[in-house]
């Protein structure tokens, strides 16, 4: 039984990462086309990738993205935990479970949804539309990590600020941000990675000539799948995202990580 | 008077923050979504976005036309083997891991959390690469000359199915790891001192108090199964389609009134399946149990 169980879970972890790993190694092919093992190792296709401008300008695109959005999210998220945080009651329920429902809704209807809806109010840059949808992809994320950060701090430190009469701009300075950036970092760091990889609303709000990353490398698999200049791009986003982690690590600790996802 | 005052002023505080978050999630998320609605109520038009009469066509359509509920049980099926598979594979996986000491806990649980951070269109493409016609599988089967032809592994139910339970099996690990991991060990300790053997520890003591994980998992997963249009269109190809294809086949087509309907079945759908997943596990009745 207990054999079994293990054989379960190593298969698990095959299936999770093979295929990751294996478009990581292909990247670094010398051939023209994917064989695996490669035929050689080269960096040709990392330098197709930059060469590229269709990829660098999806590149570049998906990073400020990701930025503005999980910037936004964090500053709207935080806002609205030191409310959900701080107070009990039905309506405050009811706001948490609005700010919490983009983490279940499927969000191809929400790329649908915002794309007629842009079109409605007489149209909104796609650059404007992304940053827009993937700030409230990523809002879950923060209210959830920075409410479970305000419930560890004990409110008699805000009131003891408040009693000296601090302004609450100052006790959210001086006492609160001090004691919660962890989570507020750890929302703001979840809402960039969701951003650089999402597809399900980027599919409806990207338009011709602003793409994302993803969506690029998309349309390339459909539409000419055996360059391997998409493996050199799928690469560098796992090499970007084992950053992120590493230093996020260090930063905010790895059980918050495991727990935010 | 004073306390009043005070109150009052934590009141305006809290109004004050909350208002430019609540504006926006009010205005890119709920608007937006009654509006989809609203369209979904109209008729297709050449110029517009949608036509000027309220009509029920669009749901009477998907009702009646047997190729949509061909479309949606196929969509059902697809989500009933990924969620069974994720339920025995992630299950197995968390009862393995739990128990572990925290650092090596945590440092297993990365290996899987990371992945989820990947681009679906990334570890689609990794599954391309290993089942393709010049896959990893087809070259290691004709370098051992067990085939002559490549075998067609993509472009299937099965490549879909096998596919999106492996991007979505992390987390129903996490789920059902935390939930384990939550349930008090004298629990299982009373009854394996009642003399239930470990079968009945495990179907009378840990299935029923891990269920709030087991529900929690096989919502995320389904709900991510209805959208993963990508995901499906790299693995299935052209002709294998769920509903969320055909959602997105609507807008290419510029029939913006049958997408907007077409993606409220979508909704029901989701809703109906996690009412199932929660009568049946009924995760509420652990709650406040730790």
């Amino acid at each position: 039984m207990r054999a079994l169980l293990v054989a379960l879970a190593i298969a698990s972890y095959t299936f999770v990462l093979l295929p990751i790993l294996i478009v990581v190694v292909t990247a670094f092919s010398a051939s023209e086309f994917f064989a695996f093992p490669p035929k050689g190792l080269s960096l040709r296709w990392f330098e197709a990738f930059f060469a590229s401008d269709s990829m660098r300008g999806a590149f570049a695109r998906s990073l400020q993205i990701a930025t503005i959005s999980a910037v936004l999210a964090t500053i709207l998220g935080t806002m609205a935990a030191l409310v959900i945080a701080r107070r009990k009651g039905w309506i405050v329920n009811l706001v948490q479970s609005a700010f919490l429902a983009p983490l279940i809704f499927p969000a191809i209807v929400l790329g649908l949804s915002l794309l007629i809806f842009y079109k409605r109010i007489g149209g909104v840059p796609e650059f404007i539309g992304l940053i827009i949808a993937h700030s409230v992809l990523g809002l879950p994320f923060v209210v959830r990590s920075v409410t479970s950060s305000l419930l560890a701090v004990d409110p008699a430190l805000e009131e003891a600020g408040q009693s000296l009469k601090a302004s609450p701009v100052d006790v959210f300075r001086f006492v609160v941000m001090p004691l919660i950036w962890p989570g507020m970092l750890a929302g703001g760091i979840f809402a960039f990675i969701l951003s650089l990889g999402e597809l399900n609303t980027a599919l409806f709000l990207t338009g011709p000539g602003v793409t994302t990353l993803p969506i690029e490398i998309f349309s390339y698999l459909q539409f000419q799948g055996g360059q391997l200049v998409i493996a050199a791009a799928s690469a560098i986003q796992v090499f970007m995202i084992i950053a992120i982690v590493l230093v996020a690590e260090r930063l905010i600790g790895l059980k918050r990580i495991v727990r935010s996802e | 008077m004073m306390t009043q005052g005070y109150s009052l002023n934590r009141q305006t505080a809290a109004a004050a923050l909350l208002a430019p978050p609540l504006l926006f999630i009010g205005l890119f998320f709920i608007v937006p979504l009654i509006n989809l609605f609203w369209v979904s109520l109209h008729g297709a038009s050449s110029s517009e976005l949608f036509g000027a009469n309220l009509t029920g066509d669009n749901y009477y359509r998907i009702l009646t036309d047997s190729f949509y509920h061909t479309i949606i049980l196929r969509t059902l099926w697809a989500g009933m083997t990924i969620l069974l598979l994720c339920l025995v594979l992630g299950y197995a996986t968390a009862y393995v891991i739990a128990p572990l000491p925290p650092r090596t806990r945590l440092i297993l649980l990365l290996l899987l959390v990371a992945p989820l951070m990947v681009s679906n269109v990334i570890r689609a493409y990794g599954w391309i690469a290993i089942l393709g016609r010049q896959g990893v599988v087809n070259s290691l089967l004709r370098s051992t000359g067990l085939i002559d032809g490549p075998l067609l592994l993509l472009n299937s139910f099965e490549a879909v199915a096998f596919g999106l339970m492996t991007i979505l099996l992390p987390y129903m690990v996490v789920s059902i790891v935390n939930a384990l991991n939550a349930i008090d060990r004298q629990y299982s300790e009373a009854a394996q001192s009642l003399k239930a053997n470990p079968v009945r520890t495990f179907i009378y003591v840990i299935w029923p108090l891990s269920s709030p994980g087991v529900a929690s998992g096989m919502l995320l997963v389904f709900l991510l199964t209805l959208s993963a249009y990508v995901t499906i269109t790299l693995l299935g190809g052209p002709r294998m389609k769920l509903l969320v294809s055909l959602v997105f086949d609507s807008v290419t087509a510029f029939r913006w009134p049958f997408a907007a309907a077409l993606s409220f079945t979508l909704l029901t759908l989701a809703l109906l399946v996690a009412g199932l997943i929660l009568a049946v596990l009924r995760p509420a009745r652990v709650q406040g149990r730790g």
